[in-house]
């Protein structure tokens, strides 16, 4: 009698307990990390301005409207205008697009790379590992602005240029912390098992090793993401980023905000919360998460 | 001992060696050079290429990559840096004035962020997942995600609207008039310090939180002994080593990377330097400038090292 279930019914029965466990993570998260929660929250609202930038935004970000210049706040322009008499809340709206997406694709690519050379370093070991240990040494030796301005001077601006840039300082970070974890890792009896029973390098590291060093990843990566949109909006400010006209919100900061700041002030001050608010959120999880993870990694 | 400190110095050399290499063959990556610059401002037209290989020749652009590299390197073993390409000014001179003012507000900056990190962090970490302890890592994670540059924004908006003041804009060295210099440079030694006593303060609560689960720390507390002697005596002094080096490689950083926060504050430092210094295409300053600014980094690490030993005897050194 049983044999007629439909098929739907299966998939509702074997998906509902996966639901609610997942809603059960979440609670139990909250109650545990209010902090990490709040981040989460603040992530959740991030990502949902920026995919629905083209509902939320009042107004096209890069229309000009030099009848209505340096208008301060009012009904029709909730946060003003700029010099160029662009809506301030629309810049911002749609420069959450831009500091996303150069948060994690610098943060993603930059821990990735980051996590095959701390492995691949750890696994080798020998002379491998010191020849790495020593390059990544010459690499963190600058200070994080410099070599990412470096970077962006060689390669000039633009969006996918100062995601490059973003990310090549932050491979020898991650690469540092994974490496000392994997060091332990490839002590295991399991890998030398595999390593017994001839698998080849790469089967290794990649079956065996990466998955076990995903702790430490996730933390970087996620330590990273603020940093990313920081950096991004340091840059930008700097002029040595994303270029206008793009809604970027580093770039809002520069020039006519800064001249204009006593006149104008809401064109500095919108832009730099949302700066902020946007970092807080990616550092507030990123900080709950470590703790939660592995509180005794240290990071810098 | 003495053997250990001469190793650990001369391993240093290699790595800076691989930054000057690393830096140097960036710089010429980097498309277009000093003369081109200077000359071709626009279309470039009016160059005249047989000119623009006079002038390459005298900033020594003409020689071969190896040579022009040789060249800087034996320069810095005399302690000549030679002279910036743009200027033609002696580099050591070029540097000079804004090493000061970048080191002394490194030096203010590190000193803010000391004296909020290590009280905020014990404090949370005495209250671990009690709302003091939120609130101070709300306090400090805001300070991490508020960019300096912007605070530094707000701040002197602030004078301006609040108080119809504006700190001074021009740079007087401390010796020259203290008052002057310090009106300065507080702000942004209040903005940089404020965001770096982030990190510190998470390392300070987490060392600390490590420290008091330790087992002597309950022989202490068994024993009956005052809870403010364990804390000073037993805890802090063992949780403060890893903020140390915490500390000190922030301030090494801090000497070179405060690129935007010199923007903002209108201070002629090296982050102020190197920006222009690579928008000139000025290889032998930005190559020095660097290499400088690697090797603070690089000698405050050897320095770390040592002192660890100095403070932790179950640290011994091969």
């Amino acid at each position: 009698m049983a044999i007629n279930v439909p098929a739907e019914t299966i998939a509702e029965v074997s998906l509902a307990p996966a639901r609610r466990a997942w809603i059960a993570a979440a609670i139990k998260f909250t109650r545990q990390r209010p902090i990490g929660a709040l981040g989460a929250a603040i992530i959740l609202v991030m990502a949902a301005v920026a995919s629905l930038a083209g509902v939320l935004a009042p107004y096209d970000p890069l229309a000009t409207d030099y009848g209505g210049m340096l208008a301060p706040p009012s009904a029709t322009h909730w946060l003003g205008t700029d010099a160029f008499g662009r809506d301030v809340l629309s810049r911002i709206v749609y420069g959450s697009r831009t500091a996303l997406l150069v948060g994690f694709g610098a943060s993603v690519l930059g821990a990735t790379l980051g996590v095959f050379v701390g492995v691949a370093s750890a696994y080798f070991g020998g002379r491998v590992d010191l020849l790495v240990q020593r390059v990544m040494d010459i690499f963190l030796s600058f200070p994080l602005i410099v070599l990412a301005l470096a970077v962006v001077v060689i390669l000039g601006t633009g969006v996918l240029n100062v995601t490059l840039a973003i990310m090549v300082p932050m491979i020898p970070r991650c690469a540092l912390v994974v490496r000392s974890s994997a060091l332990a890792i490839r002590e295991m009896p399991y890998v030398e098992a595999a390593r017994a029973a001839g698998f080849g390098h790469a089967r290794i590291i990649f079956r065996h090793m990466l998955p076990n060093v995903m702790a430490p990843y996730l933390i970087m990566l996620t330590a990273f993401l603020g940093q990313a949109i920081l950096l991004e909006a340091s840059l930008s400010f700097l002029g040595l980023g994303v270029q206008e006209p793009t809604a970027a919100w580093g770039l809002m900061l520069r020039g006519a905000a800064v001249e204009f700041a006593e006149a104008a002030p809401w064109m500095a001050l919108f832009p730099g919360l949302a700066i902020s608010l946007g970092v807080f959120g990616f550092s507030l999880f990123g900080d709950s998460l470590r703790d939660a993870l592995d509180p005794k990694l240290r990071t810098l | 001992m003495g053997k250990y400190i001469l190793k650990r110095f001369l391993l240093m050399i290699p790595t800076l060696l691989g930054v000057a290499v690393l830096v140097f063959v960036l710089l010429r990556v980097v498309p277009g050079d000093v003369v081109e610059l200077r000359f071709m401002s626009g279309e470039g037209q009016f160059a005249d290429p047989q000119m623009l290989a006079m002038e390459r020749a005298k900033v020594g652009l003409d020689k071969p990559m190896w040579k022009q590299f040789l060249d800087w390197m034996w320069g810095i073993v005399r302690l000549d840096l030679g002279v910036s390409m743009w200027t033609g000014a002696p580099i050591t001179e070029e540097i000079k004035l804004r090493f000061a003012l970048s080191l002394q507000l490194a030096i203010m900056a590190t000193v803010v962020a000391t004296l909020l990190a290590i009280p905020l962090g014990i404090l949370a970490a005495l209250k671990q997942d009690t709302w003091v302890d939120y609130t101070v890592r709300v306090f400090s994670i805001a300070g991490l995600a508020m960019p300096s540059f912007w605070l530094g924004i707000l701040m002197i908006l602030g004078f301006l609207v609040i108080f119809k003041w504006l700190p001074p804009m021009v740079y007087t060295p401390l010796w020259v008039n203290p008052w002057q210099n310090l009106a300065q440079l507080i702000w942004p030694a209040l903005a940089v310090g404020y965001r770096y006593s982030a990190v510190a303060t998470r390392m300070t609560r987490s060392a600390m939180l490590e420290v008091l689960r330790e087992d002597y720390i309950r022989t202490a507390r068994a024993k009956g002994l005052w809870t403010k002697l364990i804390l000073t005596r037993h805890a802090l002094k063992n949780a403060m080593l890893p903020v140390l080096t915490v500390i000190a490689l922030e301030f090494a950083f801090l000497l070179g990377g405060l690129v935007v926060t010199e923007q903002v504050f209108n201070l002629n430092g090296l982050g102020m330097l190197f920006v222009q210094a690579i928008s000139h295409r000025d290889y032998t300053l930005t190559q020095s400038l660097v290499l400088l600014v690697a090797f603070v980094f690089i000698f405050v690490n050897f320095l770390m090292d040592l002192l660890y030993g100095r403070l932790d005897p179950r640290i011994r050194y091969r």
